[in-house]
């Protein structure tokens, strides 16, 4: 079951079409990354599905209901979107950040309920942040920086959060961290995650689905273990590489090696001549 | 076993809260102070209890000519005007991200006084009989201004806070040069007068001035701190502002209205005078922290102080000449700028 469709989508900016008739469906209850290179309007699709771009045509359907047709504060609710490279005002606390998270719930004086609380607090809990809560978000480490975004998509209560490169600019102990923390939010919280992911590897190895974008068109749409194959990373990365599978998971990692197919330069035919010796 | 509860969010908000009520407590306090300490000064003194006695009507004539309608109204307009540009210039800032907006600095107050200027001259007698339109005069000249600020600081459809700042100043001057060139055109004492005004003085103040201007503040402001978590959800920027359901568009719309009405009222009745919408939120921010709900009333008060302080000044540094107030903020505040603006490129 998908929970959000896109319907011949066509986005651009004034005459420049970048993405053109998109169809794409994304399943309810998974991790789904969004793969491609740079400008292959990746972070465009993602933008335009959590409505801060506007279609130039077709529509973005979240649980079979158009987006554009309702209000944005009701499109709130069900979706929550964690753009690259947030920014928060100095002097900020988390639990400040986290309860921002409840504004499309709050009545009209901004004043908090009991649920708000509760939702704060879980939120805050879920992510490991709750021992950081009355800290300045500036004196965190850059994965704990963004783990309190997380925590503050996550108190919007929405079913599905959508993040845009959530590990860039993170060391790797960093990246693992919060991916970590997006699958457990997954497997846990039955959360539908929608993530634009860089590292290719990241990508086998924490989503369920994978759409592998190029020029704005979809090249190949399923199954990450399915998207993961030779040909169709080189049509979309102008890259070529060898795939093997981690004996432990049965993930694909990626090995890319060159620009040009030339097989003489590929891992695997070295592991050979390794075994041959 | 009983789970140990160990971080609740509504006790944090609580104390937050009890802290921030108790220092505006003290501020307003302060500001009262000001206020006693600023009815005892000027070229006739009167002593505290002169004024207490005055204040519930057992002075003397001239004790209570000179408190009624010299001093009170002048010191009420100080507190207005202050509160005002603090609120303006806490809503721009907040609204552009831009740590260095404000109505001043940015051309909105020139590009008000502009129009208060032409109207002056050109219909000198409906100005000199209706002080209420000047605050209308005002906003057709600001929001003039602020509509050539944000079409010239867009570029690739994004503003830029360093582009806004320096088309800001740029309007500003272009504002101060027309000012000019009618003053040049004016008569003596219509030429003084406009200067003294442009300057930022509020030493003509009278009643009717506290008048014009309290409809505006009394209005806006309220509605500013109702927008306080709008304005709280903009501040992480447009693209969370929109993920978490805010229509960006018609906020920062009516927002800019806002902040642009209330520096274009202010600066009708009180002249050019910067640096205090720069200025005061930035103080307030250190003390509350970035929350609107906080900031803009704590801005408010912090400004008040700093215009009715400044305006002290301007009557007791040269008495029995006066320095025009709007002089004396900047002394203050041209320094806080460069500093502000240094700290920003870092």
């Amino acid at each position: 079951m998908s929970v959000i469709t896109t319907k011949n989508l066509d986005i651009g900016y004034a005459e420049r079409t970048i993405v053109k008739g998109l169809n794409i469906e994304i399943p309810k209850g998974k991790i789904t990354a969004l793969v491609g290179g740079n400008g292959s309007g990746k972070s465009t699709i993602l933008k335009t599905i959590a409505r801060i771009l506007k279609p130039q045509n077709g529509g973005v359907y979240l649980n079979g209901e158009s987006i554009h047709n309702q209000s944005t504060k009701s499109v709130a609710k069900k979706l929550a979107i964690l753009p690259q490279n947030p920014t928060a005002p100095e002097g900020l606390t988390v639990a400040e950040l986290v309860s921002y998270g409840r504004f499309p719930h709050q009545k009209k004086f901004g004043t908090l309920a009991k649920e708000d609380y509760e939702m704060i607090e879980w939120a805050l809990e879920a992510t490991g942040m709750t021992i950081f809560a009355q800290r300045p978000l500036s004196s965190l480490s850059g994965g704990q920086r963004q783990k309190a975004w997380i925590a503050m998509a996550l108190a919007q209560g929405t079913d599905t959060i959508l993040l845009d490169e959530p590990t860039t600019f993170l060391d790797m102990a960093h990246q693992f961290e919060v991916l970590n923390l997006l699958k457990k939010l997954n497997s846990e919280q039955k959360q539908t995650i929608v993530m634009v992911v860089h590292d290719l590897n990241h990508a086998t190895r924490f989503a369920h689905y994978m759409i592998a974008i190029k020029d704005g068109k979809v090249v190949k749409e399923g199954k990450t273990i399915d998207v993961t194959k030779p040909d169709i990373l080189r049509e979309v990365f102008g890259i070529c590489a060898d795939i093997i599978y981690d004996p432990k998971t049965g993930v694909p990692l990626v090995m890319p090696y060159d620009v040009i197919c030339d097989s003489s330069k590929s891992h695997l035919h070295s592991l050979k001549e390794v075994a041959a010796l | 076993m009983e789970d140990v509860k160990v971080f609740s969010y509504k006790q944090m908000i609580s104390s937050k809260k009890n802290k921030v009520i108790k220092l505006t407590g003290i501020m307003l306090l302060l500001l009262i102070a000001t206020f006693i300490l600023s009815m005892n000064l000027g070229v006739i003194r009167l002593s505290p209890w002169e004024v207490t006695k005055t204040f519930f009507g057992f002075g003397t004539h001239k004790q209570q000519l000179i408190l009624f309608d010299f001093r009170l109204p002048r010191i009420v307009i100080a507190i207005l005007i202050g509160a005002g540009l603090s609120v303006s210039g806490a809503i721009m800032q907040g609204i552009s991200r831009n740590p260095l907006a404000d109505p001043g600095i940015l051309g909105i107050n020139a590009g008000a006084g502009f129009a208060v200027v032409t109207f002056i001259l050109f219909f000198t007698r409906v100005a000199n009989q209706s002080i209420f339109l000047l605050p209308l005069v005002a906003l057709v000249g600001g929001f003039t201004a602020a509509i050539l600020i944000y079409t010239l600081s867009i570029k690739n459809g994004a503003v830029s806070p360093v582009r806004m700042i320096l088309v800001g100043i740029g309007i500003g001057m272009l504002f101060n040069a027309f000012i000019l060139l009618f003053q040049m055109k004016m008569q003596y004492h219509q030429f003084m007068s406009a200067a003294i005004w442009l300057a930022g003085s509020i030493y003509g103040s009278n009643w009717k001035f506290v008048l014009a201007l309290l409809p505006w503040i009394l209005i806006l402001l309220p509605y500013a701190l109702y927008k306080a978590n709008i304005l709280n959800v903009m501040n992480l920027g447009e693209q969370n502002a929109t993920g978490l359901g805010v229509m960006i568009e018609r906020e920062r719309f009516l927002l800019s209205i806002t902040a642009v009405a209330l520096a274009s009222a202010c600066v009708s009745i009180g002249g050019g005078i910067s640096f205090v919408g720069l200025v005061s939120p930035h103080l307030a921010r250190r003390l509350v922290g970035p929350r609107h709900e906080y900031l803009i009333p704590v801005s408010a008060v912090i400004g008040s102080i700093l215009l009715l302080v400044s305006d002290m000044f301007a009557r007791q540094l040269l008495a029995p000449n006066e320095i025009p107030t709007g002089i004396v903020v900047a002394v203050i505040g041209a320094p806080y700028f460069l500093y502000l603006l240094a700290r920003s490129d870092s």
